[in-house]
C-alpha cells in the first residue's frame, strides 16, 4: 500500500487547475467562464492546505482563508457586472463583448 | 495523509465533477458539478487536518457561492447561450488547439517534476494544533492587518455591488 | 544687551499695506453701504494704520536710544542677486538716527493730516479711494527713507511719485474755464517733471554701482572713504577717472535728482500746479513729506557730498558741486520767495513758499550744514503743515459760506455736501482765491489763530520752530559762503512780507465777499489735528535750540544716550562728522552747530519789518473790495515778481526740446536709422534668412522629419492594434501562455 504523499495532493491541484484554465479559454458563457476561474482557485487552495499540512504551518490555513474571502468579493462584482451588461446586451456570450478592441 | 483507497476515490470524484463542470452545456448543470467539486476538496481539506478551512469551504463556496451562480443563471435565464450551437466550439480553432497544448505541456511539466524529483518523503511533521481557535489567534495576530484590509475589500465590494446594480430611475 | 525693537522694522510697511488693501478691495462697499459709518470706517482704518506706523517709528526711537544709537541694518531677504556680476541688492532697513527722523516726521505728521483729511473729504464720492492712495504713499515713503540701499530708495522715490501724480490728479474730471483737464494735466506735469530727475538718479546709481561695486549705504560710503584716503583712482574698464571727479558726476546727477523731487530750479514748476490736488495731499506730500526726499537723499549721501567739497574737483572749473547745491538753493529760495508775492491762489503762496523753503534746506545741505538742514526740514513740515491744513479750513469756510448765500439766494436747501477744492462754475466762484476773502478771524476764531501760529513760524519771528532753524541756516551761510547767506536773508524778507500779505488778506479787514461774511468754522475732526500741528510749530524749535550743544562732546561721553542732547547730537551717529585734511579722514566728536546772535538779530528786525510792511504799510487798507488790483500792481516789484519763468518755459524751453526732439525723431530716428539702417540692412538681411528657413530648413528639413517620425508610429501602432481584440479570451489565453512558458523556464533551465 503506496503512501500517499504531499505529491497526489500537488497532482490533483494541477489537474483541477488545467481543467480550470481549460474552462477559462475555451467556454463563451461568461457565468461557466467564472465558475472555471473558481474552480482554479480552489485548485490552489487545496494545494496551499496540503503544504500546510506537510510543513506543519499554519500560515498556508490562513492564507487559504483570505483566498477564499477575496473570491466571494470577486465573485459578488464579476457577477454583478455580468448582470448589467446582460441588461444591455441582452446576452452573456463573451465573444460578443469586445469594447476594448483597440 | 489519510488513506491511499479513499484519496484515489476522492480524487476520481473530483476530477470527474471539475470535467463534468468544464462540459456541460447547461449552466445549472456545470453549478451542480462544481458543488460536488467543492465538496470533494472540502472533505480533503478535513482529512488534511484543517477542519475550520474544511467548514469554510462548504458554507462560502459550496453554500453562498454557488447559490448565488445558481441566483444569477435563474434570473438571467441564461442556462444555455442562445443563438449558438456548441458552446465552447465556438472560438477559433487555432485557440483551442493552443489552449490543449498549454494545458497538456502543464500536466507534463508538473509529472516530470513529481516523478523526477522524487517528491516529498514521509507524511511530514504532524501534531499541530489547527483547531479554529489557533487559527484566529494567528489570523488577529500575525494577520491583523491583512485581515483589516480584507474587511475593506469586502466593504468597497459591496459598495461596488450596490453602485454597480443601481438603475437610473428616468425622469 | 538692552531690549530693542528692530525686529519691528517691516510692520512700518505692513501697516500702511494693510490699509491700502483694506481701502482699495473693501472700503468702498462700507461706503456705498452707508455713507456715514462707511466714511468713518474707511477713513479711521486709513488713520489707524497710520498711526499704528507711527508707534513703530516710536518704537524704533526708543530702540535705538537703549542701543546707544548705534545704526541697525534690519536685513528681510536679498531682493536682486546676480553673483556672478558681484551684483547684490538686500532688501533691509536701514534703522538709524537720519532714518527714524524722517519716519518719525512722515508718520506723525502723515496721520495728524490723515485724521484732519476724514473731516476734509467729507462727502466725496471716491473717499476710500483718495485713503488707498494715502496709505500707498505713505508705504512708498517709508521705503523711501527707511532702505539700506540705493535702490530700495528708488523704489519709494519712484513709488511717492506715482502717489503724487495720482493725488494731483485725484478730481482728474475737473476741468477749467477752457474745458481743458487741468488737474490731469498738472498730475503729468508733475509726472513727466519728476522723470528728468528720475533718469538723473538712475545714471548716479549705475555710475555708484561701477565706481563701488555696491548699492548699500555703508559699504558704498565707506570704500569712498577708503579710496579718497588712499588716492586711489576709479577703474572704469579700459579707463580710470579720479575719485573726485567721479564723485562729482554722482552728486551732480543726485542733485538733478533732488532738483526734481524737491521742486528746485530748474524743475520746480510742477509743485505750484500740484495744487490742484486735495488740500491735506497738499500738505502731506507736496509740503512734509515727498518733497523733503530730495534733501534726505542729498544728507543721506553727506559722506559723497564731503568727499568732492575735500577734493577740490569742480564741474567744468566752475563750481564745485556741493557749492552748485548750495547755490541752487538759494537761487531758488529767492525766486521762488519773489513769485509768492504775485498769487491771489491761497494754496498757490504756500505752495512757492514751499519751494523757497525747500530751497533753504537743500542750500544748507549744499554748505555742509546737515543738521540744520534736517532741523529745517522737520520744523517745516510741522508749520508748513498747519498752513495747508490750515487753507483747508478756510477753503471749507469758504465754501460753506458760499454754499449759505446760494441756499438764500435760491430760497431753498442746496443738496450735495462740500467737497473740498470743488469749483462752482455757475458764478464762477472761486474759494481759493484770496481777493474774496477777508475779515475770517472773527468767523474762523480757532483757524485764524493756528494759522497766525504757523504763518509767523515760517516768518521765523523768536521764539516759534521757524525762527530757530532758518535761523541756525542763515548762520551757516553767514560762515561759509556769503553769497548764499545774501540770497537767503532777502529771501527770508520776502517770507515775512508774503506771509504777511496772506494773514491782511485773508484774515483781517472786511469781508470782501457774501461767502466770507458767512464762512464756518471747520469741524473738530479737522481743527484738532491743526491744534496739535500748532503746538508743534510753536515748540519744533526746542529739538535743536542752540544751547544745548554746549559742551556735547563732554557730556555725550559721560552719558551716551542718557541726556537729550539734541537734534545735533542725534544725528551726529547717522551723519558722519568729519573733515577731510592732507592726512587723512579725521573723525570728528561733533557736527559744528553756529549761533551768530547778529544774524539772528539782523534777520529778526528783517522778519518784523517785512511783517509790519506789508500788514501796515502795503496793504493797510487795500484792497477793499475783490476787484480791486493788488497795491503792489504798480511798483517795479511786482513785474520783478512776475518775472515770467513759468512762461519762458513753456514759450521757449518746451518749443526748444520739442524742436530738438522733432529733429532727432525725424532726421535721425527715421531718415537714418529707420531707413537706412532697419529697411536696408537689419531688414533685408534678415527677410532673407527668414526666407532660407522658413521654406529649405523648415518645410523640407524639420518638417520632413516630424512627419515621417508620426506616420512611422501610426503605421506602427495600427499594426499593433491588431493584437487588442477584445475577446476576454485571447487576453485570458496570452496570460496563460505567459504562465506555462515562465514555469517550464523556472523549473528546466534556472537550475
Amino acid at each position: 500500500m503506496p503512501e500517499v504523499t504531499i505529491d497526489w495532493y500537488v497532482a490533483l491541484s494541477v489537474i483541477l487547475f488545467s481543467i480550470g484554465a481549460l474552462g477559462v479559454l475555451l467556454r463563451r458563457n461568461a457565468i461557466i467562464l467564472f465558475m472555471s476561474i473558481e474552480m482554479m482557485l480552489n485548485a490552489a487552495n487545496l494545494a496551499f492546505v496540503a503544504f500546510a499540512r506537510h510543513l506543519g504551518d499554519l500560515d498556508g490555513q490562513v492564507l487559504v482563508f483570505f483566498v477564499i474571502t477575496v473570491a466571494a468579493a470577486e465573485v459578488a462584482v464579476g457577477l454583478v457586472l455580468i448582470v448589467t451588461i446582460f441588461r444591455t446586451k441582452k446576452s452573456i456570450n463573451i465573444d460578443e463583448i469586445h469594447l476594448m478592441k483597440g | 495523509m489519510g488513506n491511499p483507497i479513499v484519496f484515489g476515490i476522492l480524487a476520481i470524484i473530483a476530477i470527474a465533477s471539475a470535467l463534468g463542470m468544464l462540459l456541460s452545456r447547461n449552466a445549472v448543470h456545470s453549478a451542480l458539478f462544481l458543488v460536488l467539486n467543492f465538496s470533494t476538496i472540502a472533505v480533503l481539506y478535513l482529512i488534511l487536518n484543517a477542519p475550520f478551512i474544511a467548514m469554510v469551504q462548504i458554507t462560502v463556496y459550496a453554500g453562498a457561492i454557488m447559490v448565488l451562480f445558481l441566483f444569477v443563471i435563474m434570473l438571467l435565464g441564461a442556462e444555455q447561450l442562445r443563438g449558438v450551437r456548441g458552446d465552447w466550439r465556438g472560438s477559433e480553432r487555432w485557440q483551442q488547439l493552443l489552449a490543449g497544448v498549454l494545458t497538456v505541456t502543464l500536466l507534463i511539466v508538473f509529472a516530470v517534476v513529481l516523478f523526477q524529483g522524487g517528491g516529498a518523503t514521509g507524511s511530514g511533521v504532524t501534531a499541530v494544533d489547527t483547531s479554529p481557535s489557533a487559527l484566529g489567534l494567528r489570523l488577529f495576530e500575525a494577520y491583523l492587518l491583512p485581515f483589516e484590509l480584507t474587511g475593506v475589500l469586502l466593504l468597497a465590494a459591496m459598495i461596488g455591488v450596490v453602485v454597480l446594480n443601481k438603475t437610473k430611475k428616468r425622469g | 544687551m538692552p531690549m530693542n525693537a528692530f525686529g519691528l522694522a517691516p510692520l512700518l510697511l505692513v501697516f500702511p499695506l494693510i490699509g491700502v488693501l483694506f481701502n482699495g478691495l473693501v472700503g468702498r462697499r462700507f461706503i456705498v453701504a452707508n455713507r456715514n459709518t462707511g466714511e468713518k470706517w474707511s477713513g479711521w482704518f486709513a488713520s489707524v494704520m497710520a498711526l499704528s506706523a507711527f508707534m513703530v517709528s516710536v518704537l524704533l526711537f526708543l530702540s535705538l536710544r537703549s542701543h546707544e544709537y548705534h545704526a541697525e541694518v534690519v536685513h528681510l531677504f536679498d531682493w536682486l542677486a546676480i553673483p556672478s556680476a558681484g551684483f547684490r541688492v538686500p532688501w533691509a532697513f536701514q534703522i538709524d538716527t537720519l532714518s527714524v527722523t524722517m519716519m518719525l516726521v512722515v508718520t506723525g505728521v502723515g496721520s495728524l493730516i490723515h485724521i484732519y483729511a476724514i473731516g476734509y473729504m467729507h462727502g466725496d464720492p471716491n473717499f476710500s479711494r483718495f485713503f488707498a492712495y494715502l496709505n500707498l504713499f505713505l508705504f512708498f515713503m517709508l521705503i523711501l527713507v527707511s532702505g539700506n540701499n540705493y535702490l530700495m530708495l528708488f523704489v519709494g522715490w519712484e513709488g511717492v511719485g506715482l502717489c503724487s501724480f495720482l493725488l494731483i490728479g485725484f478730481w482728474f474730471d475737473k476741468v477749467n474755464e477752457k474745458g481743458e483737464p487741468m488737474n490731469a494735466n498738472a498730475a503729468r506735469k508733475a509726472f513727466v517733471a519728476n522723470r528728468v530727475g528720475d533718469f538723473a538718479m538712475i545714471l548716479a546709481m549705475a555710475l555708484t554701482f561701477w565706481s563701488f561695486g555696491s548699492l548699500e549705504f555703508e559699504p558704498v560710503f565707506s570704500h569712498a572713504l577708503e579710496m579718497f584716503e588712499s588716492g586711489e583712482m576709479v577703474h572704469f574698464g579700459l579707463f580710470s577717472a579720479s575719485l573726485g571727479s567721479v564723485l562729482t558726476a554722482v552728486t551732480t546727477l543726485f542733485l538733478i535728482g533732488a532738483t526734481g523731487k524737491s521742486a528746485q530750479i530748474p524743475l520746480y514748476v510742477w509743485l505750484p500746479d500740484a495744487m490742484a490736488g486735495p488740500t491735506p495731499v497738499s500738505a502731506l506730500i507736496h509740503a512734509a513729506t515727498m518733497v523733503t526726499s530730495g534733501i534726505y537723499l542729498i544728507v543721506r549721501s553727506n559722506v559723497l557730498f564731503e568727499i568732492v567739497r575735500a577734493s577740490g574737483a569742480t564741474i567744468f572749473g566752475i563750481v564745485s558741486s556741493p557749492d552748485l547745491v548750495a547755490y541752487i538753493g538759494a537761487a531758488t529760495a529767492l525766486l521762488a520767495g519773489l513769485i509768492a508775492f504775485t498769487q491771489f491762489d491761497i494754496k498757490k503762496v504756500l505752495a512757492y513758499s514751499t519751494v523757497s523753503q525747500l530751497g533753504f534746506m537743500i542750500a544748507a545741505a549744499g554748505m555742509g550744514a546737515y543738521v540744520a538742514a534736517m532741523f529745517h526740514l522737520i520744523t517745516h513740515a510741522f508749520f508748513k503743515a498747519l498752513l495747508f491744513l490750515g487753507s483747508g479750513s478756510v477753503i471749507h469756510g469758504m465754501e460753506h459760506g458760499h454754499h449759505h448765500i446760494h441756499a438764500h439766494n435760491h430760497g431753498k436747501e442746496v443738496h450735495g455736501t462740500p467737497q473740498g477744492d470743488t469749483h462752482h462754475e455757475e458764478d464762477n466762484f472761486d474759494p481759493q482765491d484770496m481777493r474774496t476773502m477777508g475779515g475770517l478771524r472773527y468767523r474762523m476764531k480757532t483757524t485764524f489763530i493756528v494759522y497766525m501760529i504757523g504763518a509767523l513760524a515760517l516768518a521765523g519771528i523768536v521764539p516759534l520752530a521757524g525762527f530757530w532753524s532758518k535761523d541756525e541756516i542763515l548762520a551757516h551761510g553767514s560762515e561759509h559762503n556769503l553769497i548764499v547767506y545774501i540770497l537767503l536773508t532777502i529771501a527770508a524778507v520776502c517770507t515775512a512780507f508774503y506771509m504777511g500779505r496772506q494773514l491782511k488778506m485773508v484774515f483781517f479787514g472786511e469781508p470782501r465777499h457774501e461767502a466770507a461774511a458767512h464762512a464756518e468754522e471747520s469741524p473738530a475732526v479737522m481743527t484738532v489735528p491743526l491744534m496739535i500741528l500748532a503746538t508743534l510749530a510753536v515748540l519744533g524749535g526746542g529739538l535743536n535750540l542752540p544751547f544745548l550743544s554746549q559742551g556735547i562732546a563732554e557730556t555725550y561721553h559721560e552719558h551716551p544716550g542718557g541726556v537729550f542732547l539734541g537734534l545735533e547730537g542725534w544725528l551726529e551717529h547717522s551723519i558722519a562728522a568729519f573733515e577731510l585734511t592732507e592726512e587723512g579722514v579725521v573723525h570728528l566728536p561733533e557736527t559744528p552747530k553756529v549761533f551768530s546772535p547778529g544774524v539772528a538779530g539782523i534777520s529778526t528786525i528783517l522778519a518784523v519789518g517785512a511783517l509790519v510792511l506789508a500788514f501796515y504799510v502795503v496793504y493797510a487798507n487795500k484792497p477793499k473790495t475783490a476787484e480791486e488790483p493788488d497795491p503792489l500792481q504798480s511798483t517795479p516789484i511786482w513785474w520783478f515778481s512776475v518775472l515770467p519763468l513759468n512762461t519762458l518755459y513753456m514759450n521757449y524751453i518746451v518749443p526748444g526740446f520739442n524742436r530738438l526732439a522733432q529733429w532727432l525723431a525725424d532726421k535721425v530716428d527715421w531718415a537714418f536709422w529707420h531707413d537706412f539702417f532697419h529697411d536696408r540692412i537689419i531688414r533685408d538681411t534678415f527677410v532673407g534668412f527668414a526666407h532660407f528657413a522658413a521654406n529649405i530648413l523648415d518645410l523640407k528639413g524639420v518638417d520632413g522629419m516630424v512627419n515621417g517620425a508620426g506616420s512611422l508610429a501610426k503605421r506602427l501602432a495600427n499594426w499593433i492594434r491588431q493584437t487588442q481584440t477584445g475577446y476576454a479570451r485571447n487576453y485570458a489565453l496570452s496570460i496563460f501562455l505567459g504562465t506555462v512558458v515562465l514555469l517550464a523556464y523556472f523549473i528546466f533551465m534556472a537550475n
